[in-house]
């Protein structure tokens, strides 16, 4: 029986590499094992090292307890064990080779340290990253803009990020572009590194790493990698204020709220553009946003598929009016937490200036289309546990506060057609 | 040569390896677990140091909002000197009564012999010092609560008020572990096979004595 | 081989041997509360076990909808503390408890009272913290519950005071056992036991109790500054009078991992038993593993903040505590080469216990390679706070201390209770525990290498974590039908297993040289010691022939009472090296005469520690209640009363403190 235990284990490591070896970068797309930054591969290197090490090791010492266990099985009539109780050659033997191999580790080790530690480059975009429970606010100072949960990254530059948080601890982590470096209250941390210039665009999923409390599980984020002009595009784009997008379908169309959540591999862009009346500040050409002509589809991987959690109801067949909804906004406790650039001023949750733009909603949890919006609007709390925007529905009541809201399915898919209008 | 080490022995008494009593082992043991405990509040108080963003401040000036002036800072260090010194004094005494306790067998011819021999009269010192002591840190704890300083005001406020009652606290047990060996000692006098007890509240006693040395020397006098 | 030959056909019984309820409340008695801790940290351990399998099923597939985020987090919270405090800990406390006197040849710990205590508070401390999931407010923190999370701002319901309650009450606990087997060890050695003689379980049992000596105070400070946080409104934590949230991360770590080593040097330690006793050899470089385990323990307090490589810490102090870690693999990986070398060369039994120590050496040895990838700060950026460290303290405490431990159950079970654990079950238990334990954990390294956070209560679909996931989830229940034929074992065994005798392995320490179950004096006569192995020199004196042995004359063996040295040396003769001659067939008789017949004081039986215990947390159950009525007060803007908990607390006190004096002012044992 013992026998068979490391034929097992063998098998067990050859099936895993089989799995790992068939897997695409599509079937993998978190891991770290294929960096595509300069801090990235140094540590993938580091790595490469002490999987080296450990797998001799490893190898060894089994290798050693294998042949032990079978080659000195009792057998009947062997003879008694002779009775060796040390050996110092020995011991010294196995404690300088470890030592050694350490040394081996230790060196790079200490020299990636310093690298990747060192100072950002005076050249590097800055972002300056808040952690809050449950979401990422991302400020470009040197553009002057704030978003939310999506981060776009120039290839070839630097960025440099400069981490604090608003309440708990939360840690920054994209598994592709880097190591995660915490991010914490009272301090501000720094972590900094240059998305390849070779890459086209492209997505990557980025989480929080450090866990902040109840949805914990639920604050991720994406990073977009696009080339320096696409970046600087996108940057003046933000830096604008709202810019309402002129609708293809005919006045009153409106923007429909599905009753029920799309099919999961829904391209989560919104299926009609909404509707601009006159009145409207900024009428855009109805042409495909940055992000969309950018991204037109995303990878299965970077698409939420979070099910919308049972019992949250939304009325049927509803068209929002996306002037309406523009000034109900304005009258709506929204504007009490949320900013909209000239409408809405107050920082305390994510910037929906350009909410339109976004491929999520609820810090990467929910694919930002009408169906989630609309229930995320009516019910926040219900939607992602913990949530500290208070459900809009009205009769339903804030966890927190008891406090109930005052919106009805109507009024919500108005504010959905407007929010969503918001590119 | 024939002893085994079931030697007979009076029935209270134990073999043990290193011919100490077990409880004088644990207490050293107990003395070591508290270094660290006061290594932590220590290390805390000196880590928060000047990092309060409110005042009063230990050493600093600082401006009260209320009133608008300007107060020095809120440690007073004559006072505390007095207090220590009563502390140092208050291990003399504990000295005074084990060496007391240790000699109950000897005669004491000479009034001062008595004096000096009298284990009552120095354990009861020895609480009434650590008593003392105690009186000037709740007097320096109604100051300073006075002067706006509570356990909530600031960092420095919630160290210096959590190290020092810890402190404090161990005091009282101290003074409380005193009063019980004084009673004892007066129902049925305590002499020289009793000595290991009153040997073991001196090591705490002394103990807690080092630590204020430590507590007064760090947080006091050093700014 | 002379062992498990005599004819035996009944455990050990004893003359006044008291039973019934109010006989296990009031026993001061090292070996009943060693089964005490026993059965109680089985017990808990079945919980986290179960908190555990909850968690797989829940992950289990992408989006998973059994439970709740907060269920989730509550499990994961309780999973982790259970196991730390109330299952691997108390584990390892049965052993102290059981094994420490009886292998330095003592007939009980140095304060059986204070043994009596340190169970008696741990058990009330467990129910205290498990009560909270009745109350729907399990702890949801973390087991390393990070500021500023667990204050009162952030997580404002009781769920927290349970947690960091509980831990203060389990912290009594430990630190009274550890004053307590510091002093057993260093004063109640049997005449000629000197510490280079000590069984290697003693030893590294001994290296334990002075980490929980120096650690627990810091953890206990951390506790108080957060509780202090929550009742009184100090600043410790609190953000915005410019506390640093890195003050409890480091008193925390400086605690936290030291305690690994908490946890793992017993397992280190039983496997140091069992594997020599199946080699028949003796230890390969005792002295070198008795160095090893100091200096493991002693390297434990200065690596504390590799748990803190991703908070920024800076270049300088990065790289000092990445070497101070990889430092510590080197004593580690010398006890690894020290059990394959003690192997080498014998004539090796497979019984289960030897199967769990294999196993140990094994699969620690995957736990201490990933530790070393994560000892390298860059490196540890991409591993830390994922599966991939979940992977890594799996193989060390379910690998290495799990695995030692079931090992020592095995091993032991016999001498606790006079009977063996059968053979096969245990078998057929090791293997699902192994395979299991792999199939469970072994994926976790992919899982959290491409990309898989830590504590999330689910994961979204194409991440490719799935078939991950599924592995792990479906190792476990192998692992949960592994643990049911554990305890079906134990159980039958315990009423039917076959009778095993003094000495059913052919041990070398003195533990085996006395009947099973023990007597409760222990020792008839106190044993004199003359070598490492002082049952081997009796019975296969062939094994231990090269080994240092006392001559007649050495002062080791110079008979000390009450801390005079009395002159006498121990009578030493080619047939009486032990106190039992060389034949005698090891205690076959059943029935043996009490402690009372022998004239062997012993300690009276006593409630008053129990009373203390209770009395300890009755006041904390009173804090816990006061921080109940400050959020109660918070909520209806200053109305409401602190009067029940002060009640509550106070009668806590007077408890405590009567029943304390009651105890100390009672003797210990009848005079004579």
């Amino acid at each position: 029986m013992l026998r068979l235990r490391r034929p097992l284990m063998a098998a067990l490591t050859v099936a895993l590499a089989l799995v790992l070896a068939a897997c695409s970068q599509e079937q993998l797309p978190n891991t770290t094992f294929n960096p595509r930054t300069e801090f990235g591969r140094d540590i993938d290197d580091l790595w490469d090292k002490l999987l080296f090490w450990g797998t001799v090791v490893f190898v060894f010492v089994e290798a050693a307890l294998i042949f032990v266990v079978v080659r000195y099985r009792r057998r009947e009539g062997h003879p008694e064990p002779k009775h060796v109780h040390g050996n110092t050659t020995l011991e010294i033997l196995w404690t300088v080779l470890p030592a050694v191999i350490l040394v081996l580790i230790a060196v790079p080790t200490v020299r990636t340290i310093f690298r990747s530690q060192a100072e950002a480059p005076a050249s590097a975009i800055q972002v300056n990253v808040v952690g809050h429970q449950w979401w990422w606010e991302f400020e470009y100072p040197q553009y002057g803009f704030k978003t939310a949960n999506e981060l776009y990254l120039p290839t070839g530059r630097t960025v440099s990020f400069h981490l604090r948080s608003q309440d708990v601890i939360h840690s920054f982590w994209i598994p592709q572009l880097g190591g995660k470096r915490d991010v914490i209250t009272n301090r501000t941390n720094y972590l900094w590194f240059t998305p390849d210039s070779t890459m086209g665009s492209d997505v990557w999923n980025g989480f929080c790493a450090e866990y902040c409390g109840e949805s914990h599980a639920n604050m991720k984020f994406r990073a977009f990698t696009v080339s320096q002009e696409d970046f600087e595009r996108w940057a003046a784009h933000q830096k604008s204020g709202p810019v309402i997008t002129a609708p293809a379908a005919p006045p009153g169309a409106g923007t429909p709220v599905a009753g029920a959540p799309p099919a999961a591999a829904q391209n989560p862009a919104p299926a009609q553009p909404a509707p601009a009346d006159g009145a409207a500040a900024t009428v855009a050409v109805s042409s495909p946003t940055l992000s969309q002509s950018l991204f037109p589809r995303l990878p299965e991987y970077a698409i939420p598929k979070t099910p919308i959690p049972q019992g949250l109801d939304f009325q049927e067949g509803l068209t929002g009016d996306v002037e309406r909804g523009r000034q109900l906004y304005a009258r709506t406790p929204c504007v009490g937490c949320h900013v909209i650039q000239g409408v809405s001023a107050s920082p305390i949750g994510p910037n929906l200036t350009h909410v339109g733009s976004r491929t999520t909603i609820a810090a990467g949890l929910y694919p930002n289309d009408a169906a989630h919006l609309a229930r995320w609007i009516k019910n926040a709390p219900a939607m992602k546990p913990g949530a500290i925007m208070p459900p809009m529905g009205r009769g339903l009541r804030d966890p927190r506060t008891n406090a109930a809201g005052t919106l009805d399915d109507a009024q919500i898919a108005d504010i959905v057609a407007y929010l969503l209008a918001l590119k | 040569m024939t002893a085994s080490a079931h030697a007979p022995a009076p029935a209270h008494v134990h073999y043990t390896t290193t011919g100490l009593d077990n409880r004088k082992i644990a207490i050293w043991a107990f003395i070591g677990s508290e270094c660290m405990l006061f290594a932590s509040l220590i290390s805390t108080y000196l880590i928060y140091k000047g990092k309060s963003r409110v005042g009063p401040y230990p050493h600093e000036p600082w401006t009260n909002p209320l009133t608008g002036q300007t107060q020095a800072g809120i440690l007073d260090i004559p006072i505390t000197s007095a207090s220590t010194f009563v502390l140092l004094m208050s291990s003399l005494a504990m000295v005074l009564a084990l060496a007391a306790v240790q000699n109950k067998h000897i005669p004491k011819p000479t009034r001062g012999d008595r004096i000096l021999g009298s284990s009552q009269l120095w354990l009861f010192t020895t609480a009434l010092l650590g008593a003392i002591f105690l009186g000037f840190q709740a007097f320096e704890f109604t100051a300073f609560v006075n002067e706006g300083l509570t356990i909530k005001t600031n960092l420095f406020g919630s160290t210096f008020f959590t190290l020092t009652g810890f402190h404090g606290a161990h005091v009282t047990v101290g003074v409380i572990w005193l009063v019980t060996l004084l009673f004892i000692d007066r129902r049925r006098n305590l002499g020289p096979a009793d000595a290991l007890n009153v040997d073991l509240c001196a090591l705490y006693w002394h103990f807690v004595d080092v630590v204020w040395i430590a507590i007064f020397t760090l947080i006091y006098l050093i700014e | 081989m002379a062992t498990a030959t005599a004819p035996i056909h009944a455990t050990a019984h004893y003359h006044e041997e008291p039973t019934g309820v109010m006989s296990w409340l009031t026993t001061v008695d090292h070996k009943r509360i060693g089964v005490l801790y026993l059965y109680s940290a089985l017990f808990f351990f079945l919980v986290g076990g179960l908190e555990a399998l909850i968690i797989r099923m829940q992950l289990h597939g992408p989006n998973g909808t059994l439970v709740s985020a907060e269920t989730y987090n509550q499990l994961f919270t309780m999973h982790g503390t259970t196991m730390i405090f109330l299952g691997v800990m108390p584990l390892s406390a049965a052993f102290f408890n059981f094994l420490i006197p009886l292998q330095i040849g003592a007939r009980d710990v140095a304060f059986p009272r204070l043994n009596a205590f340190s169970y008696w508070v741990f058990i009330l401390g467990g129910i205290f913290m498990n009560v909270s999931w009745l109350m729907a407010a399990a702890p949801d923190g973390g087991w390393f519950g990070y500021t500023p999370l667990t204050t009162r701002t952030y997580s404002p319901g009781l769920n927290i005071d349970f947690w960091a309650i509980g831990l203060q009450i389990l912290g009594v606990s430990s630190l009274a056992a550890a004053f307590n087997f510091l002093t057993t060890i260093i004063n109640m050695r049997a005449p000629g036991m000197n510490l280079m003689r000590m069984p290697m379980f003693t030893w590294m049992s001994f290296v334990v109790q002075f980490l929980l000596v120096l650690a627990f105070p810091v953890i206990t400070i951390a506790l108080v500054f957060l509780q202090f946080d929550r009742l009184f409104g100090t600043n410790f934590y609190t953000v915005s009078a410019g506390a640093d949230p890195l003050l409890w991360q480091h008193l925390f770590w400086i605690f936290g991992h030291p305690e690994v080593y908490i946890l793992i040097l017993p397992a280190f330690g039983l496997v140091s038993e069992i594997l020599p006793t199946f080699s028949r050899k003796p230890l390969f470089g005792y002295p070198v593993m008795v160095y090893s385990g100091i200096l493991i323990g002693f390297l434990g307090f200065g690596v504390w903040a590799h748990h803190m490589f991703a908070v920024g810490m800076g270049p300088i102090p990065d790289t000092v505590f990445a070497l101070t870690t990889m430092l510590i693999a080197i004593p580690t990986g010398v006890k690894i080469f020290n059990w394959i070398a003690t192997m080498h060369g014998g004539a090796l039994r497979f019984t289960t216990p030897m199967l769990f120590s294999i196993g140990l050496v094994a699969l620690f040895t995957i736990g201490g390679i990933s530790g070393i990838m994560h000892s390298s700060p860059p490196a540890d950026l991409q591993q830390t706070d994922t599966y991939f460290i979940v992977a890594h303290f799996h193989y060390v405490l379910f690998g290495g201390s799990m695995m030692g431990i079931f090992g020592g159950i095995y091993f032991y079970f016999p001498k606790m209770f006079g009977r063996l654990m059968h053979e096969g079950l245990g078998k057929v238990h090791f293997w699902l525990m192994f395979i299991g334990m792999n199939l469970t954990f072994f994926p976790m390294h992919y899982a959290g290498l491409n990309g898989m956070p830590r504590r999330i209560y689910r994961y979204d679909a194409d991440q490719g974590w799935d078939g991950f996931n599924a592995m792990s989830s479906w190792g476990s229940y192998l692992l949960a039908v592994g643990m049911l034929i554990f305890i079906f074992n134990f159980f039958r065994s315990r009423a039917a297993g076959r009778v095993s005798g003094n000495d059913p392995w052919g041990g070398s320490t003195l533990e085996w040289s006395i009947p099973s179950p023990p007597p409760d004096y222990n020792f008839a006569k106190l044993p004199t010691v003359t070598s490492r192995y002082p049952l081997w020199d009796v019975k296969s004196p062939e094994l231990t022939s090269d080994i240092p042995h006392t001559r007649e004359g050495d002062k080791d063996n110079r008979v000390k009472v009450a801390g005079s040295d009395t002159g006498a040396n121990v009578h030493l003769s080619s047939t009486d090296r032990t106190h039992q001659p060389p034949e005698a067939p090891m205690h076959t008789e059943t029935r043996l005469p009490s402690a009372r017949a022998l004239g062997i004081p012993m300690p009276l039986s006593t409630i008053k520690p129990l009373l203390v215990a209770i009395g300890i947390v009755i006041m904390f159950t009173g804090m816990l209640i006061r921080s109940h009525e400050i959020s109660a007060m918070a909520a209806a803007a200053g109305q409401g009363s602190t009067m029940l908990s002060t009640i509550i607390i106070v009668a806590g006190v007077v408890m405590l403190v009567g029943s304390l004096y009651w105890w100390l002012l009672s003797p210990l044992e009848e005079h004579h």
